[in-house]
């Protein structure tokens, strides 16, 4: 049994009894920028399962910078007839391919050590990258639909107190502070998205994508769930920055792709939708998880130096609109989640 | 309940002060006293940290493992820290086996707006399962709010505290206050304040660091460290004290290390000697002192002026050769000409 067979049965889960709701999708061709990438590569695991299983005779093309990558990391994928790989980079494009019907825009890193480190980048990749692929887009007449992936960050910050953020929860952000540049140049990017629908028509529909755990995930992302897992599978400790009450929520993978293609297909045109989990967790209980599942089981370590526990924030989405519109739920919850993921890392 | 972490560089930064040149019994002594004292992290090493023992900044006496073993066998209860910039220190050559013998806290150092290379030592630290501070060196050279943009870089890196270093003791209260605070705003974790005593403010501005929000402060025996020395550990315990923060360290056990210190180990008290001071006011790293009065006397030059063409210049550590090149200029009448025209 080879480690990609397990996603096969993730996609499956994900899916239940409701591959029929992708009938829209048979025999089209869908593009999806930043192809490789966490998003990329599960909706192309998930395309792969409904033409296997469900003859879909979908056609998926990846586009990236860093397609030849993609080749060495997931050779399952990049050997299928029905996935092409394409070499590229939104910033330069000027066209896509005249017979695509659907288009994901999923271009851009979420990695804030890049964002950083390489503001400018960022924000052309995210900014100038969008507005060259509306505007390739706007070249297809037959383009049935583009989700946009924008991010839950474009809402700014949850207070504390304050209930999950629905897609309507609006608060402002200093656009001075480089910390928020990857969240204002995704709010640039929705208003670039809404701009082409409503001056050319483009049928656009914005995903929110919130937090996500899962194989394709890089342990070394700058992320909490990234680190405890990584620090568990290297046999501990876990290090708990913060006193460990920060609370998140986490959407394992191929429930992300099964919604990124339902918004899709079925998304209301000038929508957009929150994609996560609505179930928080700890920080410390996530940790207190990842100790319970990990062979090791390794010690957890909290962060003790004086001024760096004082810390804590909430971010969590409110997808209710998910829920009504597409009648999306959680499919694999957080304990399977971080199993399944373990499993993904460790090969067992 | 200690609401304040002391870190000790006497034994890498007072390295500085001797050439490298600290014995290893020097070491193993201070180590012991600063143990019973409980001083939290005791830092080991090259005045340059980990690696950097070389023809170029001055070769240490002892080899870094063995400096490192000998006092991991002296600190039962305090942490061992050692001081790392990239380029100096390499992962696999230094860090790793640095580890290997017992290293508590890394601390990965890099000139203050250069915090990109600091990443891949910094997530090495991370994975080994230790503490990993990020320490932003001449922060008198960047405005408040790149250098909190620098420190939210090493934070996204993996960082559990940031240290700001006035490596070149330029830096007066209020620019100390406005850096802390600009770095308290932006990140998540904690915040250090190191001091050097070029324009006697090391106590004062590690003061005006912890009013701010700084909650770890870095302190040496009798000030022992680079230039005019660091602020003076046992006075800024003293002082904390006084005004109610709790440290954990044993005052008086604390006073008897610096006096050991003094008759053991330094053999020079630091003083704010006149170059010093125009370090200071010329923005120069501290370290640079020995090497400018080295090179000064060869070439015949006023080593005052050498600091402030170097302060012209921007140098910082690292680009200790240079020195050199500014004293033959200087020598040979070159620089005096560009000085004037950039005065007019």
């Amino acid at each position: 049994m080879s480690r990609y067979d397990s996603l096969v049965e993730d996609c499956a889960l994900s899916i239940g009894a409701e591959a029929s709701t992708f009938a829209a999708l048979g025999n089209t061709r869908i593009l999806i920028t930043g192809g490789t990438g966490f998003v990329g590569s599960w909706v192309a695991e998930m395309i792969a399962f409904l033409n296997d299983r469900h003859k879909l005779g979908v056609h998926l093309t990846l586009l990236s910078p860093h397609a030849s990558e993609f080749s060495e990391r997931a050779p399952h994928l990049a050997g299928r007839s029905d996935i092409t790989l394409m070499e590229g980079d939104v910033r330069n494009i000027s066209a896509v391919p005249t017979d695509t019907d659907w288009i994901i825009h999923a271009a851009g890193s979420p990695d804030s050590r890049i964002h950083l480190s390489n503001p400018i980048r960022t924000m052309e990749t995210i900014v100038l990258g969008t507005q060259n692929v509306m505007q390739a887009a706007a070249r297809i007449g037959a383009l049935k639909r583009i989700l946009v992936l924008s991010s839950g960050l474009v809402c700014g910050p949850q207070q504390w107190e304050s209930a999950p953020l629905s897609e309507e929860s609006y608060s402002g952000m200093d656009c001075n502070r480089l910390a928020n540049l990857y969240a204002e140049s995704k709010r640039a990017a929705e208003m670039i998205a809404t701009g082409y629908r409503s001056q050319t028509g483009l049928p656009v529909v914005t995903a929110r994508p919130f937090t996500f755990i899962g194989p394709y995930q890089l342990l070394d992302r700058p992320w909490a769930i990234n680190n405890f897992l990584g620090e568990a599978l290297r046999g501990g400790p876990i290090r708990l920055q913060g006193n460990g009450s920060t609370v998140r929520s986490y959407m394992y993978g191929s429930d992300m792709a099964y919604w990124m293609l339902r918004l899709l297909v079925d998304g209301r045109i000038g929508a957009a939708y929150n994609i996560g989990s609505p179930q928080g967790i700890s920080l410390k209980e996530l940790a207190g998880m990842v100790a319970d599942f990990a062979e090791s089981h390794p010690r957890i370590e909290l962060n003790t130096l004086p001024g760096g526990e004082l810390h804590r924030s909430r971010w969590l989405p409110d997808v209710t609109k998910a829920e009504k519109d597409c009648g999306l739920k959680v499919r694999i919850g957080l304990d399977a989640a971080i199993r399944r993921t373990i499993a993904w890392h460790t090969g067992k | 309940m200690p609401n304040i972490l002391v870190s000790d560089p006497t034994l890498r930064d007072g390295n500085h002060a001797v050439a490298h040149q600290l014995t290893l019994e020097s070491i193993e002594t201070y180590a012991a006293a600063a143990d019973a004292a409980h001083v939290p992290i005791v830092e080991v090493g090259h005045g340059n940290g980990l690696g950097a023992s070389s023809m170029q900044v001055g070769q240490s006496l002892v080899p870094d493992r063995e400096m490192l073993i000998a006092a991991r066998e002296k600190l039962t209860q305090s942490k061992l820290g050692i001081h790392v910039i990239p380029g100096f220190a390499t992962i696999e050559k230094d860090l790793r086996p640095a580890i290997d013998i017992g290293v508590d806290v890394v601390r990965v150092a890099c000139h203050c707006s250069e915090a990109d290379i600091t990443q891949r030592h910094i997530a090495y630290v991370r994975e080994r399962g230790k503490q990993v501070f990020g320490v932003l060196m001449m922060s008198h050279m960047l405005e408040p709010t790149r250098l909190a943009e620098e420190a939210l870089k090493m934070e996204t890196y993996g960082a559990e505290a940031i240290i700001l270093m006035d490596s070149a003791g330029a830096l007066l209260p209020p620019d100390v206050s406005s850096r802390v605070s600009a770095l308290v705003e932006t990140l998540h974790i904690s915040v250090g304040f190191h001091a050097h005593n070029n324009l006697g403010m090391a106590i004062a501005n590690s003061l005006a660091a912890l009013e701010s929000g700084a909650t770890i402060i870095d302190g040496t025996a009798r000030g022992f460290g680079a230039g005019a020395g660091n602020a003076q550990l046992e006075v800024l315990i003293a002082v904390m004290h006084r005004v109610g923060y709790e440290t954990g360290i044993d005052l008086y056990k604390m006073l008897d290390a610096a006096d050991l210190a003094e008759r053991a180990i330094i053999p020079v008290i630091p003083t704010i000697k006149s170059t010093s001071i125009v370090s200071g006011l010329a923005g120069v790293f501290s370290g640079f002192a020995k090497h400018v009065d080295r090179v000064s006397s060869k070439f015949h030059v006023d080593p005052r002026d050498v600091f402030f063409e170097l302060g012209r210049r921007g140098i910082v550590a690292g680009q200790e050769d240079l020195i050199i090149e500014v004293a033959q200029a200087l020598s040979a009448g070159e620089l005096r000409i560009e000085a004037e025209k950039v005065e007019a």
